[in-house]
């Protein structure tokens, strides 16, 4: 609505100012129409000329001199010359019949202001006496009673003034009245497309001024609503082909896993192919985790897993992760150790437990997965500030300086666009869990000499209970 | 680990694949289970039900003639048994389904035999620990019943916290039990800053049931983490 008051401030500003203008080119014209008027020769120069150009000969008589004749000839106009007592002395040859040849004192001023017989006079002097020149009827149009209010006159600049004031609340009151008009099948059709972002729910009434624009605004939107569709179908198809694959896979892997596992635990076999039923058991796992994973990932990248977080106490949250990891597998060649500190028992975040599980699970998986000869892992969580460090780092053979570099840049992948990149998505996704809380994963050689990695995530707001309870 | 008693209860295995359903009683079989039955429909499963009275099942969610789920819901019109849902179906919203309709617990397919076994023996070790009120540690025998312990045969009673935290370590026996789900059985939510008072019920614990309190053998502490009861099987 900001963009139309701008509009019509802009237009309004435009109008006035057309206006003025307009003001003044008609002045302009006016004037030089006026200059025009006055600078041809005028009636009343014409009936001086005229009177100029009559001599008086010795005798009494008067004669038109040549000069006189032509004006009188061009204008097609007649003259008389009238003394002091209202008689005519003289007259131009083409004098019309019906022109009085005497008049009285009121009949001259009448003459002299007005027309003689309908035709429009001029006068000029002749020494005591008068000539006048009567023009064609339809030559002039003579302004009788040109007599204004002195005041009138007198305060001309502030009469302009007001009738330009006038002038422009008029002009405004109708562009408001056309405005408004506007406006009102306008607005409905501004609205819808402001609403347009927000989402394609925007219908608008198609009638009034705008309706073609409106019908064009309604089938965007429709448009807009089937192409959200038809993403939005296309994704579910996808998360739902992932899921239903990983759906399919578990239930022959639980046999590869549960048989490969039952070798490994067979104690009439020899050692060697005890180890290899460990290796297949292993591989399952890994299997089994990349399942979980593309899984979860799908879910996290098309938003169809809501997170839904609550008070968690990272330190119990840990704890259980380490503890599951001992208690499904307590004697394997890879060693788990606590190594957060005794004294920090609470470390309180927003977090939806099941995916932050996931998150250091796959870490520890991770560290299990690039150290096959066995390693130690270490669990740890720390606060940091207003943050809390969850921390899962290994005394395994560790990565490259480059390996680091390249790692740290495709962590903030999608795994969509990840490509050939070969163990991302472990990491990927304790990245994506972490952006879903506000937080961020590091990585890091540790200080080991291995691997580490640590989520870092925002601590809650809320204090914990005191100690003392 | 299991208590022998334990190994005489009537196991119903119900899944469609049978190759699964080999293997998961050989896996079961192994660790010494004498009854087991197998189905692999859920009409199989509500007539073994009826019939042979199991006293365990696991029950797997998609099946030829129906749904894990309102298989669960016919059986508990009729019997309190029981269940651990071991199905392919790991959304969270299944496993809230299952878990709401009453089963005890609810393993996502792939899983470790070991973890299969386990929860199976922690579930019949809390549905069935009335039957056997004695339970064996190396050095002594804990009755849950009268809430004692009796160490050369001598009985030394048990406080109330004492006895919910060995309940808590004897439902998980033989897997380590978290400081935090210890400190939440005996003080309930937000167990926040409790842990030196659980250092103290334990010390006191150890020294009813150990030979040498501090040379323990049957409470065993997992530094940081949290402690793990073994029990004489």
């Amino acid at each position: 609505m900001k963009s139309i008051l701008k509009l019509i401030r802009r237009f309004f500003l435009i109008l006035i100012l057309s206006i003025v203008l307009i003001l003044f080119l008609n002045l302009i014209l006016f004037f030089l129409m006026f200059y025009h008027q006055s600078s041809s020769r005028s009636p009343w120069k014409a009936a001086e000329m005229v009177a100029g150009s009559l001599l008086q000969a010795e005798d009494g008589t008067y004669e038109l001199q040549d000069e006189g004749k032509t004006v009188l000839e061009q204008s097609g106009a007649w003259a008389i010359l009238v003394d002091a007592d209202g008689s005519v002395k003289w007259s131009s040859s083409n004098l019309p019949s019906e022109i009085p040849l005497h008049y009285t004192l009121a009949e001259l001023s009448w003459a002299i202001r007005g027309y003689i017989e309908d035709y429009p006079t001029t006068v000029g002097e002749y020494g005591d006496d008068l000539l006048i020149m009567g023009h064609p009827k339809t030559a002039y149009w003579k302004a009788m009673w040109n007599t204004f209010d002195y005041d009138m006159i007198a305060n001309l600049p502030q009469t302009v003034v007001i009738f330009l004031l006038f002038n422009l609340v008029i002009v405004f009151l109708i562009y408001l009245f056309a405005v408004s008009g506007v406006l009102r099948s306008v607005k409905p059709i501004i609205r819808g497309i402001e609403a347009l972002p927000e989402g394609p729910e925007v219908y608008v009434k198609e009638k009034g001024l705008l309706s073609s624009l409106a019908v064009s605004l309604n089938r965007t939107a429709e448009k807009l609503r089937m192409q959200e569709y038809d993403l939005k179908k296309k994704e579910t198809a996808r998360a739902n082909w992932i899921a239903g694959v990983s759906h399919d896979i578990r239930t022959p892997l639980s046999m590869v896993m549960g048989y490969a596992s039952q070798l490994e635990d067979n104690k009439s076999l020899a050692e060697s192919e005890r180890k290899k039923a460990g290796v297949i058991r292993f591989q399952s796992m890994r299997i089994k985790n990349l399942i979980n994973d593309l899984n979860l990932s799908s879910k996290l990248e098309y938003n169809a897993q809501p997170i839904q977080r609550t008070e968690q106490n990272a330190v119990s949250l840990l704890r259980k992760v380490v503890v599951d990891f001992l208690n499904v597998d307590p004697d394997n060649k890879y060693s788990l150790v606590w190594t957060t500190d005794e004294s920090l028992t609470s470390c309180l975040i927003q977090a939806d437990a099941n995916l932050l599980q996931r998150a250091v699970s796959n870490l520890i998986v991770n560290a299990q997965v690039h150290n096959p000869d066995g390693c130690t892992i270490s669990a740890k969580v720390c606060k940091e500030g207003d943050m809390c460090r969850i921390t899962i780092s290994d005394d395994g053979k560790g990565v490259s300086d480059e390996q680091l570099a390249t790692l740290r840049t495709s962590s903030g992948r999608s795994p969509s666009k990840l490509g050939e990149q070969q163990h991302g998505l472990g990491l990927l996704i304790v990245g994506q869990i972490a952006a879903a809380h506000d937080g961020r994963i590091e990585m890091d050689h540790s200080p080991v000499g291995g691997f580490q990695v640590s989520i870092i995530l925002p601590l809650s707001e809320k204090r914990p209970p005191s100690e003392s309870k | 680990m299991n208590v022998p008693y334990l190994k005489n209860k009537r196991i119903l295995l119900v899944d469609d694949e049978s190759a699964l359903l080999d293997m998961t009683a050989g896996i079961l079989e192994a660790e010494g289970y004498r009854q087991i039955k197998k189905a692999k429909t859920a009409k199989e499963a509500l007539a073994a039900c009826r019939e042979w009275r199991p006293e365990f099942v696991v029950l797997d969610v998609m099946l030829p003639d129906g749904d894990g789920f309102s298989l669960l819901e016919q059986l508990r019109a009729f019997s309190d048994v029981p269940v651990l849902f071991l199905t392919a179906r790991g959304e969270e919203e299944d496993r809230f389904r299952g878990l709401g309709l009453g089963a005890d617990d609810y393993i996502v397919k792939p899983f470790l035999p070991k973890e299969l076994i386990l929860r199976i023996g922690a579930i019949l070790r809390r549905c069935y620990k009335n039957e056997q009120p004695l339970v064996q540690l190396a050095a002594c025998q804990i009755d849950f019943e009268k809430a004692e312990v009796i160490k050369n045969e001598k009985s030394i009673p048990l406080t109330a916290k004492e006895f919910e935290l060995l309940q808590a370590l004897y439902r998980n026996a033989g897997k380590i039990v978290t400081i935090d789900m210890l400190c939440e059985a005996v003080w309930g939510e937000n167990p926040f800053g409790y842990e030196n008072s659980l250092m103290a019920h334990i010390r006191r614990i150890r020294e009813k049931i150990e030979e040498n309190p501090s040379k323990p053998v049957s409470l065993i502490t997992v530094k940081g983490l949290g402690y793990k009861l073994l029990v004489e099987g």
